[in-house]
């Protein structure tokens, strides 16, 4: 019995490689294959060029709370009287009739003056305080402790973060504490991982993961049942199922490989040009391992998909065409609702729960940031107007929750990547099926 | 009914093996329709053995007769076995049957030896078993020497003979061959029809198609003959010949001196007419073909006569396929 078993995994072995060695060498030998991965990499290129140029460019600091202008021309910004407790409104109120008097400030210093600061999520139904009072207009002797303590949770100058029970998230902060942050440090770390996640989630996950297979895929059998080649292959000793699988293991052996390179080369770009005091980013291979694998399983599961479409017919690109637009149509649906019960009936619905998975594992601050960029805007409580932080709507909107639920995101990884592998085998016994069924001219 | 228990656990022990009298080939009342075209209509034929040709014009149904056997067409309605199996949906009996496919597409970017050994390995072979099978195929057909060259640098007759290098794969006790002399030069020609004569003497059943009778007469006398989808004469070519032996043919002969070799000619028996219809053309009339043919070498020798070109117009099978359906022309 021990023999005849290894006898079979020997056969299995010969008809599985030459058919997946053959296929590989096939792909390259066709122009069509070798333009197709070229554009996909410029497709990434252009977007890693527009990344890279997000990251170079310098972001003008912004006075988000006003407190660098002198409103009562004292030449005193409003912020050093208001630390000093003197009347901003009144030029005969300012440091400079202290004893000894105090030198006025340069209105720079009042800008970006009082950066974030924490280091900690709310989990469950904890809330946690975070956040410092930099430039100390909070903590200032002259407040009273109701003044320092606006939230109202008895801790002076400080940011009280929450979830409610239905999750959302609440940033309840105290008049003056974080009230100024660093526009350029806020808006290239925001960008950074807003750029991730979109050319991650649509560049490689749908743009990629699509396209590539809808070109190279839905030809894989069609193309040889066309030219009558495909006797060579059928006349011989083999089911025409496993003709199907091994030649679609072939096409992952050229498209696999692919991703992995545009991932290294993606990945190598935003560790160095990403924001951050050490030469190259670590923080994102996590995020970039998961759109990788993620696009893998896409491909895996497009590739079945459109390698049957074009098996069943002759012009199956049709199909598969409508087929990528309902795709697109999920992809931009999960950005914005993650949990629509709709996208479970999607490939690309389930492979982005892989990528929003990951970004929850590696950036557990994400709620956090984006949130504490769009509590910028507003008007404080002496009039002053002020915006969102630039990177912060990008980031909300590439940035959504794994939709399955309150569950772990490592549960929901395992969950989506089971489901995809289903979706891939049941493709694999209906193409299979299908391909044994077709008469062959 | 009590069980047997003698045969209780035999199964097991006796392993299977299929129909040992079943004939190779096996069709009954087998018919293929496209819509309202009928591509067969009511085969029934059983071969075992030899060399078989399919003659049959474009059309005939020859090429959907082979597929059908090969299992890649569904008949319509019949049985067919292969080896006693049906090979619809199953792979099984093409580990013995070679299938040289008609047609001139392959894959041009590989080398013969890479061709063949690559898909000698679905045979079950190793990487180097199907290596050392490559080399002894292609040196079966006579391609050892350009085993490393691209297929697509091949002319039409290596191209025919590597996809017969590829049926050979594994010692296939039937091989088909679908037109493999189409669109080859007369020395491919003869190469092939060597290989094919030396596959029958080896006791592999063979069946080659063609729409050229001189060319299947070269190398069987068994044939089938296929028109429009009907099964029309099966037998030795021979005996259809001798019947025909009272209908004209019509030779065309290409000489610098047409007069010259009208007068060696017309000492041959078998010639009835002779016509001058073009200056450098002699057109003979005769009615014993088979007897023409073996007089007209010697003539043209002995005559000292130079010869370009020696012409069937009135096609072989068009005639017998006239004579057969009892209507004069076709």
């Amino acid at each position: 019995m021990a023999d005849k078993t290894n006898t079979i995994f020997r056969a299995l072995d010969r008809k599985a490689s030459a058919i997946t060695e053959f296929t590989m060498r096939q792909y390259r030998t066709k122009i069509s294959t070798w333009v197709v991965l070229i554009t996909g990499l410029v497709i990434i290129s252009l977007l890693m060029m527009f990344y890279v140029d997000a990251m170079q460019r310098d972001f003008e600091s912004v006075d988000n709370d006003g407190d660098s202008f002198d409103s009562d021309g004292d030449s005193y910004p409003d912020g050093q009287e208001r630390l000093y407790g003197t009347n901003p409104f009144s030029e005969l109120s300012n440091p400079g009739f202290f004893d000894p008097p105090i030198p006025p400030d340069d209105p720079s210093v009042w800008i970006d003056e009082d950066d974030f600061d924490w280091n900690e999520s709310p989990t469950g139904t904890r809330s946690v305080s975070v956040g410092y009072d930099d430039d100390g207009d909070c903590r200032t002797e002259d407040r009273t402790s109701s003044q320092k303590d606006t939230n109202d949770n008895g801790i002076d100058c400080d940011i009280e973060l929450s979830l409610s029970l239905t999750g959302e998230f609440r940033y309840d902060v105290d008049n003056f504490v974080d009230e100024d942050p660093d526009d350029e440090a806020y808006a290239k770390e925001a960008l950074h991982r807003a750029s991730i996640l979109g050319i991650g989630k649509l560049g490689f996950v749908f743009i990629i993961s699509i396209f590539i297979p809808l070109f190279m895929a839905t030809g894989l059998i069609r193309d040889e049942m066309n030219s009558g080649t495909m006797h060579y292959m059928l006349t011989k000793p083999i089911a025409r199922t496993e003709v199907f699988f091994y030649r679609v293991i072939g096409y992952l052996g050229i498209v696999w490989p692919y991703l992995i390179i545009l991932t290294l080369i993606s990945a190598v770009v935003t560790g160095f040009a990403g924001p951050g005091d050490s030469l190259f980013r670590f923080a994102e291979f996590g995020i970039w391992l998961a759109i990788l694998f993620a696009a893998m399983m896409a491909t895996l599961v497009y590739g079945m998909l459109f390698c049957f479409l074009g098996v069943m017919w002759r012009y199956g690109i049709i199909l598969a065409i409508p087929f990528a637009a309902w795709e697109l149509g999920m992809a931009l649906l999960s950005m914005g609702v993650p949990d629509a019960p709709i996208l479970r009936f999607s490939v690309i619905g389930w492979a982005l729960i892989i990528v929003d998975s990951a970004s929850l594992i590696v950036w557990p601050d994400m709620t956090l940031l984006i949130y504490s960029g769009l509590s910028v805007e507003g008007t404080d409580s002496l009039g002053f107007e002020s915006e969102e932080l630039i990177g912060s709507e990008p980031l909300q909107y590439f940035y959504a929750n794994p939709g399955l639920g309150n569950i772990s995101p490592f549960l929901s990884m395992i969950i989506a990547t089971v489901v995809l592998l289903i979706q891939a085998i049941a493709l694999l016994f209906v193409g299979g099926a299908i391909f044994k069924g077709k008469e062959i001219e | 009914m009590m069980p047997d228990f003698h045969q209780e656990g035999q199964a097991e022990t006796t392993q299977w093996q299929p129909e040992q009298k079943a004939p190779v080939i096996l069709l009954e009342n087998v018919s293929k329709t496209y819509g309202k075209i009928h591509a067969l209509s009511g085969v029934t034929l059983a071969l075992s053995g030899g060399v078989t040709g399919i003659l049959g014009l474009n059309g005939a149904g020859k090429s959907t007769l082979f597929k059908i056997l090969m299992g890649k067409l569904k008949p319509s309605s019949g049985q067919v076995r292969l080896f006693g199996t049906n090979p619809w949906k199953n792979p099984a009996p093409y580990a013995r049957v070679g299938f040289v496919p008609e047609g001139e597409k392959m894959h041009d970017w590989m080398t013969a030896h890479d061709f063949i050994s690559t898909f000698a390995r679905l045979n079950g072979l190793t990487r180097d078993e199907a290596k050392t099978e490559a080399d002894r195929v292609l040196d079966f057909v006579g391609l050892l020497d350009v085993a490393h060259k691209q297929i697509g640098r091949f002319s039409k007759g290596m191209r025919q003979r590597t996809k017969i290098a590829h049926a050979l794969v594994s010692d296939p006790e039937l091989i088909i061959l679908d037109e493999p002399l189409q669109g080859c030069d007369p020395l491919a020609r003869t190469t092939i029809m060597n290989v094919i004569r030396e596959l029958g003497r080896m006791g592999r059943t063979v069946i080659v198609s063609s729409h050229i009778l001189t060319e299947i007469e070269r190398i069987t006398e068994q044939i089938v003959i296929l028109h429009h989808g009907r099964l029309l004469a099966l037998g030795n070519l021979h005996a259809i010949r001798e019947k025909m032996d009272n209908i004209p043919h019509r030779i065309d002969i290409g000489c610098d001196s047409p007069k010259e070799l009208a007068k060696s000619v017309i000492d041959i028996a078998s010639v009835h007419g002779i016509s001058f219809q073009d200056p450098q053309k002699l057109t003979v009339q005769t009615r014993n073909l088979g007897d023409f043919h073996s007089h007209l070498p010697k003539t043209i020798v002995d005559g000292g006569h130079k010869v370009d070109s020696i012409d069937n117009p009135d096609d072989d099978l068009a005639s017998i396929l006239g004579y057969l359906t009892g209507g004069g022309g076709m």
